[in-house]
């Protein structure tokens, strides 16, 4: 699916802030990546959504090179960059509306969308009505409506407390698993990282200085955060990130 | 009315009856200083007798078409100098000098080009009109939020689609803003083009009733161009509010 090939990017003036990456997705899977601020999972994120281009090194995804953002592509960004002026509704069913009408089974799917986000009877407010979460919710929605092979999510739930934050992520690995779309989620909570991912690579100056191998059994349970196991790969998990600083 | 409104009503009320005092009390002459009363009277006798609706229309039509073509202008031209840096660059000065020109000096010009009539007035009206419409669109248009402009490069959004269903939206407030400036500018630019080459029109009778010493009229014309500037604000305001609800 996803493929990055000794992928390097430098802004200008600066030390690269990605550096001879390797990654590779499977269909279906959940990856995350962690790292501390400023560590270059944002870049990363950006350069596999087509964003920008890397200096070096090849992304692609399937058999095509990312030149550009694919419309097989969703993206959810750090805050739910809503539009203040569309209604909820408008707002998830934008990706297709930008390019063409909205059949009846496109409003189909965003509907079922709201509604397994807890979003149906919100359809015809505003976003400055709706709360944070809500807020995230619409955004999600709006990145899955077209069923994308790919969703990349860059810390869509740092702004949240954590209460909201796990009801999100339970929501989101649902949503994802009945599509069956990958995800590639960056964050710096590596306890989101362990819940949802079935990868967790961990990012430090620009290089990934590994992985770790999630094998907790799906569906992911709140329960499971308690866990013996679910500890001891958030401790390996902050070993590996203290000792790429 | 709110309790501010009453004050505010009163304190006009207050105002006009000192004026009342003083212009009877120490006799000033109706040259210099007319009572209310007798702008008022001037102002029912004018109306009455047919002799002030002719000249409301005229200007009210002046207004109507100079707001429309210089709001328009200003629109489009704020779209296109935001859309287009080195067109900015180039003609931004000499659009800041055209404004810098003060209209009454160029209402002669006007004439010589257009010809007596409506035209020079609508005109200088419209290029009233044209700066506050281009200066808030321009504005509005480069103060989009990145992360929302980097959401329609990732939805693959063509720039009209950018500039349509993001910019323009997104700046409708300013750009709003702009056209309750132009509205009350355009009053100021119809009647002052009225002033030097009009036969008919509130800023042509004016100068009339200065020329017969009928400054009771004067007044009462001001009274009109007051009131009608007012209305046309109010409407504006009305307008900005439904759109944006």
């Amino acid at each position: 699916m996803l493929q990055m090939r000794q992928v390097r990017y430098t802004y200008p003036g600066w030390p690269p802030v990605v550096d001879g990456v390797d990654w590779a997705m499977a269909p279906g899977a959940i990856h995350c990546l962690v790292g501390r601020s400023g560590c270059g999972k944002t870049t990363l994120l950006k350069l596999a959504a087509g964003l920008i281009q890397p200096e070096a090194g090849l992304i692609s995804l399937g058999s095509q090179p990312v030149m550009s953002p694919h419309p097989h592509m969703g993206f959810v960004f750090q805050s739910p960059t809503l539009l203040d002026w569309l209604s909820v509704r408008d707002n998830v069913l934008l990706p297709i509306t930008l390019h063409r009408a909205a059949q009846r089974e496109d409003e189909a799917h965003a509907h079922d969308l709201l509604a397994r986000m807890g979003l149906s009877a919100l359809a015809q407010q505003r976003p400055p009505q709706l709360s944070g979460g809500q807020q995230s919710r619409v955004a999600i929605a709006r990145a899955l409506v077209t069923r994308p092979r790919l969703l990349l999510m860059d810390e869509p739930f740092a702004a949240l407390d954590a209460i909201t934050r796990e009801e999100l992520q339970n929501d989101l690995l649902a949503v994802c698993q009945a599509q069956g779309s990958s995800v590639l989620f960056v964050t710096h909570d590596m306890a989101e990282a362990v819940y949802l991912a079935d990868r967790v690579a961990v990012m430090a100056q620009g290089k990934l200085n590994g992985a770790v191998q999630v094998d907790l059994p799906r569906p992911r349970q709140t329960g499971m955060r308690y866990t013996p196991r679910f500890n001891a790969l958030c401790a390996e998990l902050r070993a590996m990130m203290d000792e790429g600083v | 009315m709110q309790r501010s409104g009453w004050f505010s009503l009163l304190l006009g009320l207050l105002l006009l009856a000192a004026w009342e005092l003083a212009a009877t009390g120490l006799k000033l002459s109706t040259l210099v200083l007319p009572a209310p009363s007798m702008v008022m009277t001037a102002l029912l006798n004018g109306f009455a007798s047919g002799y002030l609706g002719p000249h409301v229309l005229q200007t009210l039509l002046e207004v109507v078409l100079g707001f429309a073509l210089g709001s328009l202008l200003g629109f489009l031209g704020g779209v296109a100098l935001g859309e287009w840096p080195a067109a900015r660059r180039v003609l931004m000065p000499y659009l800041v000098v055209s404004q810098v020109v003060p209209k009454l000096a160029l209402s002669p010009l006007l004439i010589v080009w257009l010809g007596f009539g409506a035209t020079p007035t609508v005109v200088i009206t419209a290029l009233i009109c044209f700066f506050p419409l281009l200066e808030n669109t321009l504005t509005a248009l480069q103060h989009v939020a990145p992360q929302r402009l980097e959401l329609f490069r990732m939805l693959r959004a063509s720039r009209w689609q950018t500039i349509w269903r993001l910019k323009v939206p997104d700046g409708k407030p300013a750009i709003l803003a702009g056209l309750r400036v132009a509205v009350v500018l355009a009053w100021v630019g119809a009647v002052v083009g009225e002033f030097i080459g009009a036969s008919r029109g509130l800023g042509a009778l004016i100068i009339a009733a200065q020329g017969s010493m009928d400054t009771p009229l004067m007044f009462a014309v001001l009274v009109v161009i007051t009131v009608l500037g007012w209305i046309s604000y109010q409407g504006m305001v009305w307008i900005e509010r439904s759109l944006l609800k």
